[in-house]
């Protein structure tokens, strides 16, 4: 093993290196097994079983924006909330109520979320 | 707090600047009347400064000290020797003479007064401070009015004018600027822009001479010296009546002043070594301003030229090294203040007359206006030196400098002399004499109550100095011996002055 | 397993906390209360907001302190930073009153935008912590991105904020590169120690030869890129001009005035106080920023026909200025660099007050043609602009003259006199365009058959006003707040 800081830099390039080797070996392993026969369905886009219709390039309705946003939101509280449940009890009233500022303040973006209509469809 | 009279003939004039922005501007003769008012109180209040100075002595007199930006060791100092207090005198008498002459302003005339006023504050700034922050903020404070002036009451190509001598004076003034600092931190462990403080700081040659190089250019833009004067012909021109005779009489005379009060002393090592160069410029000016002096077409051009020519003299006289080229070059630049000042005057009155600076247009006006020709001519023999009047005082002390220091240099100064006297009385035939060019001519009025009023004390003053020098002498000597010791002293220190740094 | 449970002392955000809360508080409280009620007490909560976030910046000047595990630092010279930031957010926040209601724009979250913001940049100046400092950049740099598009329905805005945005997030990657490779180099992101044994990058840097500083070096030069960005120096100075010009002159004023002093404070607090010791490592790089920066911001700027985009160019010539008082890297540079920024910070907000006044509804009236004989018409307003121009400028009786005298004063009190004549040759080519304004202004009459220069509201006049006396003052009286300036001295370990 490569010592040194820049040593580390080549241990992780001889592991791209395996990892990019084993993609390219198994597909062309896969290629001299298995039969080969084209056909039209075969050629479309996958899409989560609905046939592609129309251009790629469509409007998205700007309210998935603001969900997707407001889902990352809650994901990350979700998040933040796990490893501070582990410590809670050891850091006692201070942690709690740094908690409680947090989700406070997201709970005040909810509300301004729903004061400003965003969470109504149409 | 101990204020002389210098500090309240500097500041007189921002009251009165504030007394014009009080009166309504639809109130032009109110106007006038006040920004006049204002300049006399400022004229008598400069008389006491002529009468608490005591005649004779080298040094600073009516000083005033005022802390403050201690921090960066900033004062505010002003005082006078014998040089500055005929330039403070020579802007306090003009100035209320500029306001007469600047009757035919009669649009945006508030603005116009509060200008030309706080012109006024900083032209006589410059001329009394002794704290090199102070100095710089009066240097630079003149610009501005000056630029305005020019800019919005000047004729054509006033734009073109304005900028141009904005710039040309600010890259030189800038330069100074970072020579200023320089100078300061150079000065020792507490730092000071204290005039008298810096003089004598120890420098290494090679910064002397690029020091004096960073004053030089912002004086020699200023003087001017060729080739930095191609500003000068368009500002003059261009600038309304009482801008281009506060322009020649005074604002060039910073630039003179500033040589000899500044880059001099502070480094006169490297202005020795320079000596030959500047009287070289100055020579050229005085032969290149008159030659093309002599073909101009313009009369305000024709008199703009020859200030280059004039200001050589000036120049040429400080640099020789001897006390009477010194005194002679403070002298003329008296003088030329106040001929040039009254040339000037002479074409306004014409201009507002008949709309044109052309000399072609005149000729023959003699006979109509015998008063103006016969102040026109008198102004102008006491501009080419005529013996009896105050030119040839100074031009003669100036000669006589120069042939005891370098005496060669005499003939071609001498030779500036006789192209004076072509090129002035040669316009003034051609203006004066002669067949008229148009009728308007030979119905033009001849000078009125105001335009004498206005004249009068210039033609005065330049009988009296031209008679009886001796007053102005006596206070000019002192200071000029000093001056001229400066120039002999040196302040090197090998290696010295400079600080850490790549 | 023992855990350091760091010890809670807020006395170094308390500002950014008020702020954030304050910011809060509007959006809730309009949120809540809607359009139904009129929107008055939105600025004076704002006001709130900011006053008290510069009293809580105020009372622990000459307080010396690590804060919050060593992450902030609560020294004199980020006191100066943050009351200058809280007086830029106070007159950005009135002038804002006025151009919102003038353009009927939702005025709730552009308060709240701009107290968030001011709390960003004020967390720059106080970050001990490269990571607090990346924090700080962002927090900042997304409420602006919003702020430049602010005027939604406008497609300038719309191209200015995005470009804004994706050069802005280039320029974060950069710096975030750099603390990469300073954590490789030194194995912390700590700008100072907080104990015997910690380590840091000031520690690192000052440990003598010995230390390998290659990695170091490249660290700090990718930072100087990514703050490069945020003060607007060239070569990285492309976004200025088109989100000077789309974004609503208030956000300019604001972006002029706070995102160059908080980026500034951040590059000298790392170059001049951390990395001192490898000033002639940063030296040459930063000299040529300077240089470039002095150079290019002033003579493109002299072709410019738009007025904001002039003042765009002028603000990065500016940058210039400031980078010299830098480069001397002594205590006049620091203190000087201060000054200059404080003071041009006023300066540029008032001219962005009068272009925004003078450009009308809609903001339609920047370019320079609209400007002729506006002295005629609003002598008032165009009085102040000129002397906005002149500070700009440099010239003397104005502020703008003594913070060039002290950044200038700075750098040959190092050494470097040529960096100094290279700088004043760039203000000489800056002074034509400010010339060229005044010439339109006061020299050329007014078109006829043209609408007149439209006048402003108390507010944004009473802000001209505010900024105009500054600048005259500090111009005259500039003792008190130079001296000030020299006090906001760094933190000093055990000082």
């Amino acid at each position: 093993m490569p010592k040194g800081y820049f040593g580390q830099y080549v241990t992780i390039g001889i592991f791209g290196l395996v990892g990019l080797a084993l993609v390219v070996v198994t597909l062309q392993l896969a290629r001299l097994v298995r039969p080969n026969v084209p056909s039209p369905e075969k050629y479309t886009t996958y899409e989560s079983g609905i046939d592609p219709i129309g251009q790629g390039w469509v409007h998205t309705n700007v309210r998935y924006y603001i969900y997707a946003l407001l889902f990352v939101i809650f994901d990350v509280e979700a998040i933040f909330l796990f490893p501070w449940a582990i410590v809670f009890e050891r850091l006692g009233t201070q942690a709690f109520i740094e908690m409680i500022i947090f989700i406070g303040i997201l709970a005040l973006a909810l509300l301004y979320a729903i004061r400003k209509k965003v969470l109504e469809w149409l | 707090m101990d204020l002389s009279w210098l500090d309240a003939a500097i500041f007189a004039p921002l009251v009165g600047a504030v007394a014009v922005a009080i009166v309504p501007s639809r109130n032009l003769s109110t106007l006038r009347l006040v920004a006049l008012a204002s300049t006399i109180m400022t004229f008598l209040l400069s008389l006491g400064i002529l009468v608490d100075f005591e005649a004779g002595t080298p040094g600073f007199q009516l000083t005033t000290s005022l802390s403050w930006i201690p921090e960066w060791g900033v004062g505010y100092k002003t005082g006078i020797d014998g040089v500055s207090l005929w330039m403070v005198l020579l802007t306090t008498f003009l100035m209320p003479l500029a306001v007469l002459a600047s009757w035919s302003i009669t649009r945006r005339a508030k603005a116009y007064f509060i200008f030309l006023l706080a012109l006024q504050t900083g032209m006589t700034g410059v001329f009394s401070s002794l704290d090199m922050f102070l100095f710089y903020l009066f240097w630079e404070a003149t610009l501005i009015p000056m630029y305005f002036l020019i800019g919005m009451w000047g004729y054509d190509r006033r734009i073109y004018a304005a900028m141009k001598f904005f710039l040309f004076t600010l890259v030189g003034s800038l330069l100074m600027l970072a020579g200023i600092l320089f100078l300061y931190f150079a000065a020792g462990d507490n730092p000071t822009f204290e005039y008298q403080a810096l003089l004598g700081t120890p420098l290494a040659l090679d910064a002397q001479r690029l020091l004096f190089l960073a004053f030089f250019a912002s004086f020699a833009v200023k003087v001017p010296l060729v080739p930095l004067h191609t500003w000068l012909p368009d500002a003059h021109t261009e600038a309304p009546t009482a801008g281009s005779v506060m322009l020649a009489a005074v604002l060039l005379k910073m630039g003179a002043y500033g040589l000899i009060r500044f880059a001099i002393p502070f480094f006169p090592d490297a202005a020795r070594e320079l000596v030959p160069l500047v009287m070289t410029l100055a020579i050229i000016g005085i032969l290149y301003g008159a030659l093309v002096a002599l073909v101009q077409k313009d009369l305000k051009r024709l008199i703009a030229y020859s200030s280059v020519a004039h200001l050589g003299f000036i120049v040429l006289g400080m640099f020789v090294g001897t006390l009477q080229g010194m005194s002679g070059g403070i002298l003329q630049m008296v003088n030329h203040g106040l001929s040039t000042g009254a040339l000037f005057m002479l074409v306004g009155a014409l201009y507002d007359r008949r709309h044109t600076r052309l000399i072609a247009d005149y000729g023959g006006l003699a006979r109509s206006v015998p008063i103006m020709a016969g102040v026109f001519l008198f102004v102008a023999l006491s501009s080419l030196g005529l013996p009896a009047l105050n030119g040839f005082v100074g031009e003669f002390l100036v000669l006589v400098g120069t042939f005891f220091g370098y005496r060669w240099w005499v003939i071609p100064a001498a030779f500036g002399i006789v192209l004076a006297a072509i090129y002035l009385l040669w316009a003034y035939q051609r203006v004066f004499h002669g067949e008229p060019a148009t009728e308007a001519n030979r119905a033009m009025a001849d000078l009125n109550v105001r335009e004498l009023v206005m004249l009068a004390p210039i033609v005065a003053l330049i009988i009296f100095i031209g008679v009886y020098p001796k007053p102005f002498l006596d206070r000019i000597e002192p200071s000029a011996e000093r001056l001229v010791q400066q120039l002999k002293q040196s302040s090197v220190v090998p290696g010295g002055g400079v600080a850490e740094g790549p | 397993m023992e855990m350091d449970i760091p010890r809670i002392e807020l006395a170094g955000i308390a500002p950014e906390i008020a702020l954030t809360v304050a910011a809060l508080v509007i959006l809730v409280v309009h949120a809540v209360l809607g359009n139904r009620f009129s929107t008055w007490y939105l600025p004076y909560l704002a006001t709130l907001g900011l006053v008290v976030a510069g009293a809580l910046a105020v009372i622990v000047w000459d307080v010396n302190d690590l804060q919050l595990s060593g992450m902030i630092a609560l020294d004199n010279f980020a006191t100066f930073v943050k009351v200058s930031l809280a007086v830029f957010g106070l007159l950005t926040v009135w002038l804002g009153r006025d151009y919102l209601t003038r353009d009927r724009l939702e005025e709730s979250e552009f308060y709240a935008l701009v107290l968030f913001a001011v709390a960003g940049m004020m967390l720059m100046a106080a970050a001990a912590d490269l990571i607090v400092m990346f924090l700080a950049l962002e927090t900042f740099s997304i409420a602006l991105y919003v702020l430049v598009a602010f005027k939604r329905r406008s497609t300038e805005a719309q191209e200015s904020a995005m470009k804004y945005f994706l050069l802005g997030a280039f320029s974060s990657a950069f710096f975030l590169f750099g603390i990469a490779l300073a954590y490789g180099a030194v194995g912390t992101t700590n700008l100072y120690s907080t104990g015997p044994e910690a380590d840091s990058l000031f520690r690192f840097a000052s440990a003598g030869p010995s230390t390998d500083l290659d990695l170091l070096v490249l660290a700090m030069g990718l930072i100087i890129v990514g703050l490069g960005f945020k003060i607007a120096a060239v070569p990285f100075h492309a976004w200025t001009p088109d989100a000077y010009q789309g974004a609503p002159s208030p956000v300019t004023g604001f972006m002029a005035a706070g995102s160059k002093i908080a980026g500034f404070a951040a590059l000298i607090r790392v170059l001049d106080a951390i990395l001192f010791p490898l000033r002639w490592d940063w030296r040459p790089l930063v000299i040529g920023i300077a240089v470039l920066t002095m150079i290019v911001g002033s003579v493109l700027a002299v072709v410019q026909e738009d007025v904001k985009r002039m003042l765009a160019y002028s603000s990065i010539a500016h940058a210039g200025f400031v980078l010299v008082g830098v480069v001397a890297a002594n205590d006049r540079g620091v203190s000087g660099s201060l000054f200059y920024l404080a003071t041009y910070g006023l300066t540029v907000v008032g001219s962005f007050a009068v272009v925004s006044i003078l450009a009308g509804p809609g903001e339609h009236r920047t370019r320079l043609t609209d400007y002729r004989g506006a002295f005629y018409q609003r002598p008032l307003l165009a009085g102040a602009l000129t002397l906005f121009l002149l500070a700009l400028a440099g010239v003397p009786v104005t502020s703008g003259f003594v913070a060039k005298l002290v950044v200038f004063g700075a750098a040959i009190e190092s050494g470097y006199w040529w960096l100094v004549v290279i700088g004043v040759l760039a203000s000489a080519i800056a002074a034509f365009f400010y010339l060229r304004v005044l010439v339109v202004m006061y020299m050329q009459e007014p078109i006829e058959g043209v609408e007149p220069a439209p006048s402003g509201g108390w507010l944004a006049n009473g802000v001209v006003a505010i900024t105009a006396a500054t600048t005259i003052v500090f111009g005259l009286a500039w003792g008190p707040l130079i001296d000030a300036a020299e006090h906001a001295r760094f933190f000093v370990a055990g000082g």
